[in-house]
């Protein structure tokens, strides 16, 4: 018996030893290649492009005849890709950059905060060949890294998708992005993307309460409406928020009420809800968290969508502030210095494009930052909401004050 | 003690001995002076400096209580699962060793569940509404895990221990619990030294369980993390870092040079099956009933983190369901993978050198020795995250992190978003699990067997490959088995460095752990735990073959032996 049982144990270890080594070796040789394809492709594109442009311009049919390859292939360029854009179109995106021959092999690295959108990138994949690989991480992180690869000069993500505007702010300001005046950019509001293109908003993050229904039957504490609803007598220490200091969602609700309220009645509030509060969490995440396993009743959150926490869990419910609530744009950028620009180009075009907004509300049920798409149901509708005026430049602006401020008010 | 030390030795040692100034004092000696380098930075502004030591205040508190929790638990464990005869010691004995091959942060949400404000036990049960976040949340969580690792070292120490000595005591008519108390356990001091230090360590740089049950008593470890992440920045963060390393080296330090001065070693290795009969029953009751408690508690967590990837929603609704391990189809293979092949490879590296390196040290004495037997164990005492951002801002310039010194147009070597980085760190942080095995098990070995070797007319291949290796075999086979379990479950170290193509399992579940969803984190994690079991036991088969295939051939006879 025994020695049955270890020749079995022996055979499955054996087994899975050899799945993973065959699973593994093609997947790293894609890795590999990957790198050198991608820098060898697009530069080909770019040229070919070029020359193209050049034939119409009489003069420089002399030098374009020393390459006659070159001069060769690029009708026949313009010929695929004026063909690939009226198929596009009926997909509903389009970008000048894509050629789907060239693309197929390649792999965009990806920076972003959140593993929810893993759908919506898939649907990228099918639509273009191009394969995404995405590591979540927090914002600040993310912020570190582009810092750090910048110095070192080797850049390790081509794109950053989610997470909140003002780390795309900070990094732009720092050189970190790479502007793309993209066609359809245009279509999206000034507030939803960035003046000089080094983002776009895909879609908007709303400031939102997680909110504990069964213990709220249970306390016989009135649901929460309004902001003034958090600071019911019932709620003490059942509040969950994070630290501004660390947490975009905390920062963005403070300098939206300072902004709201105004100075004196704005502190006065928060004063107010600093004392429900038993402790700030580090990260935004973390209030959800302690609304789902019962640590708090009311949970300040911010979200894109996401209806996975109400869906899955049956004693949870979001709630949107009837009063107005805070927000940002959730946007996308191309990293400076990345080898696959073309590539990253097309991500952008996608995902601002019809096709890849539809996607986005489709999947994650998130308000997107354009108009023309069809709202699926169960969609929050930002037509019924009120959204805090913000400032998002004032925002960032006034960080280290209102952060200062904040620290003086705390409990001591 | 003279030794010929042959010429590929020599080479050897001179590549690990560059191998450890470059990825081991330059990352350290980095963090020290990018931290100070930073007058500007937020960190004197706001009251950051007065922070770091109230963090400081946080971090000792805690490693200082879970360091004489786990260790006596850890003692208490060896004793009784090795001293005392009952039926199921086997089982329990790899009970113990539960935490090794699950990553911790599960560990703390199931602590939420079970003890929180709303938990299982605390709330539905006893009806009590009580905040688990804070030091008694972190000491918890933490003892539970470490007095694994306690147990682990504690008791390959009492296997070692000389017992003609207790036969000794006990023939000159000591009872018992004398023998314990005045032989065995002086006997063990260096050990159980050395366990404290390790767990002292290990608690210190966790900055998981602070993060997720911390609540506003944050640690330094997790406040560094916050720091980077929250805050944006780094600089600061590596100065706190320095605040951080100051206790550890101390311990370090105080550890090396003080306590573990005194040795004791048998040559002959004590068997396994020592029974200590006549213990006082108090004494007796005490130690099981510790270890009964605590295996008992081990064993709810995991219990109850099953429970969490079986049930609708874990906390709330514990209707029986599969949908989190359908959801895990979503999740990539590929991190897995990396995952697998990550802690092999480092594994493999790191035992190696690591033991080979205590070889030659301990042996052959070569120059330097002092300093690269600090080098290599220094990493032990650098909490893992503080480690990541020393690699983070050396190999960030070209030509492996001194081109920022030399701004030359050569063709750069950037560590910084390759693989390799990954692999190279964790084998610089593992390389001292294999040097310790490697110092541990040549207390055992006669210092004069090389010399006899040569003396008999062997030469210096052959008495290497011959005499030495096989020496050596069992204490790289330990190292790997437990820098294998290590590098499947670590994160800190390389957190900061991973890159897109390269993620690992452990940072999937950290990021799920993050996005509301217990339930398919604990689902995770038990596939990580489930895939480490097994692949920990292919290797065990592996480097046990010869014994496996004896026991097959012949099966009764062992039973004969009993």
């Amino acid at each position: 018996m025994k020695r049955k049982l270890l020749l079995v144990v022996l055979a499955i270890s054996a087994f899975l030893m050899i799945a993973c080594g065959s699973s593994n070796t093609p997947a790293e040789q894609n890795a590999d290649n990957t790198p050198a394809n991608a820098t060898e492709t697009p530069a080909n594109t770019n040229e070919t492009a070029q020359n193209g442009s050049n034939i119409t311009e009489p003069t420089d049919t002399s030098q374009n005849t020393i390459d006659n390859t070159s001069t060769d292939t690029a009708p026949e360029a313009a010929v695929e890709t004026t063909q690939e854009t009226v198929v596009e179109t009926d997909a509903g995106w389009h970008s000048d950059y894509y050629d789907a021959e060239a693309m197929k092999d390649v792999t965009l690295n990806m920076y972003g905060v959140t593993d929810t959108i893993i759908p919506v990138l898939e649907q990228f994949t099918a639509d273009t060949g191009i394969k995404v690989e995405n590591l979540t991480m927090q914002n600040g992180e993310i912020l570190q890294r582009l810092i750090n690869e910048n110095t070192a000069g080797t850049p390790i993500a081509d794109i950053w998708f989610t997470g909140g505007a003002d780390t795309f702010i900070s990094a732009a300001q720092q050189g970190l992005l790479h502007a793309y005046d993209a066609p359809e950019g245009a279509v999206l509001d000034d507030i939803m993307k960035d003046p000089d293109g080094y983002w776009y908003g895909t879609s908007l993050t709303l400031v939102n309460w997680v909110v504990n229904t069964a213990l709220i039957d249970e306390y016989g504490i009135r649901m929460p409406e309004t902001w003034d609803d958090l600071i019911q007598s019932g709620l003490e220490g059942e509040i969950s928020m994070s630290d501004p200091a660390s947490s975009g969602t905390a920062y963005n609700t403070v300098s939206a009420i300072l902004q709201v309220r105004g100075e004196k009645e704005g502190w006065m509030y928060l004063d107010q809800l600093i004392g429900q509060v038993p402790y700030f969490t580090a990260r935004g995440s973390d209030p959800a968290n302690n609304v789902l396993s019962g640590e708090a009743i009311v949970g300040i959150n911010a979200s894109n969508g996401d209806r996975e926490l109400e869906e899955n869990n049956a004693n949870i419910k979001i709630v949107y502030p009837k009063d107005g609530t805070g927000w940002w744009p959730q946007p996308v950028a191309i990293v400076e210095g990345t080898k696959k620009l073309d590539a990253a180009k097309v991500f952008i075009d996608w995902m601002i494009s019809k096709k890849g907004m539809q996607t986005l509300a489709d999947v994650r049920y998130a308000a997107v930052a354009r108009d023309d798409i069809s709202i699926p149901d169960g969609i929050v509708d930002i037509k019924d909401i009120q959204l805090f005026p913000v400032d998002f430049q004032a925002n960032a602006a006034n960080r280290e004050s209102i952060l200062l401020e904040w620290q003086n008010h705390l409990p001591q | 003690m003279h030794f010929r030390t042959p010429s590929p030795h020599k080479l050897i040692y001179g590549i690990i001995f560059l191998f450890l100034v470059y990825f081991i004092l330059l990352p350290v000696i980095s963090i020290v002076f990018y931290g100070i380098s930073s007058s500007d930075s937020l960190f004197f502004t706001t009251k950051g400096f007065q922070n770091s030591f109230i963090y400081l205040r946080h971090s000792l508190s805690v490693a200082i209580i879970v360091t004489i929790m786990a260790t006596v638990l850890g003692l208490t464990l060896s004793f009784t699962l090795h001293r005392m005869a009952f039926p199921g010691k086997g089982f329990l004995r790899a009970l113990v060793m539960l935490p090794f091959i699950n990553p911790p942060f599960v560990g703390s949400i199931a602590y939420i569940m079970l003890f929180g404000k709303r938990g299982l036990i605390t709330h539905r049960l006893l009806g009590l509404t009580i905040s688990p976040f804070g030091m008694r949340g972190i000491a918890t969580v933490q003892v539970l895990g470490l007095t694994a690792l306690a147990y682990l070292l504690i008791s390959s120490a009492i296997q070692k221990t000389n017992v003609s000595l207790e036969e000794a005591a006990r023939t000159m008519g000591a009872s018992e619990g004398k023998v314990l108390l005045t032989v065995t356990l002086p006997l063990m001091a260096p050990e159980i030294a050395g366990t404290a230090l390790l767990v002292f360590l290990a608690s210190m740089s966790d900055f998981s369980t602070p993060l997720i049950i911390g609540g506003s008593y944050q640690t330094l470890a997790s406040n560094l993390y916050i720091q980077i992440t929250g805050l944006y920045d780094m600089q600061s963060a590596a100065l706190s870092g320095i605040i951080l390393l100051l206790p550890c080296f101390m311990a370090f330090w105080l550890h090396k040079y003080h306590l573990s001065k005194r040795s004791y070693f048998s040559d002959d290795t004590a068997s396994d099956a020592i029974v200590s009969k006549a213990l006082p029953k108090s004494m007796k009751a005490i130690m099981i009933g510790l270890s009964a408690l605590y295996l008992i508690l081990l064993l709810g967590q995991y219990l109850f983190i099953v429970l969490g990837a079986l049930t609708k929603q874990w906390g709330y609704d514990y209707t029986f369901t599969l949908a989190h391990f359908q959801s895990l189809k979503g999740t990539q293979v590929k991190p897995f993978i990396n995952s697998f092949k990550l802690a092999s490879v480092t594994a493999l590296f790191a035992s190696g050198t690591g033991v080979f390196l205590a070889y030659l040290l301990k042996l052959h004495r070569p120059k330097f020795a002092t300093a690269a037997d600090l080098f290599a164990t220094l990493p032990a005492a650098v909490p893992g995250i503080l480690f990541g951002i020393g690699y983070l801002v050396t190999f960030r310039y070209p030509i492996l992190g001194v081109g920022k010194f030399w701004l030359t147009p050569l063709p750069s070597i950037v560590l910084l978003g390759t693989k390799a980085i990954v692999y190279l760190i964790c084998i610089a942080r593992f390389m001292n699990i294999g040097l310790r095995a490697g110092y541990a098990l040549l207390e055992h070995v006669h210092p004069d067997i090389e010399n006899a070797s040569y003396n008999l007319g062997a030469g210096q291949a052959r008495t290497f490959f011959s005499i030495m290796m096989p020496q050596m075999k069992s204490a790289f086979f330990a190292s790997f088995l437990r820098s294998f379990s290590d590098g499947m479950v670590t994160l800190g170290a390389i957190i900061l460095l991973i890159i897109p193509s390269n993620k690992v399992a452990v940072q999937q579940i950290f990021t799920v752990v993050k996005s509301n969803a217990s339930g398919d984190a604990a689902a995770i994690a038990l596939l990580l735990s489930f895939m480490t079991l097994i692949f920990l036991g292919f290797y065990y088969l592996l480097f046990n073959f010869r014994d496996v295939i004896k026991r097959l051939k012949a099966p009764y006879k062992k039973e004969v032996n009993l």
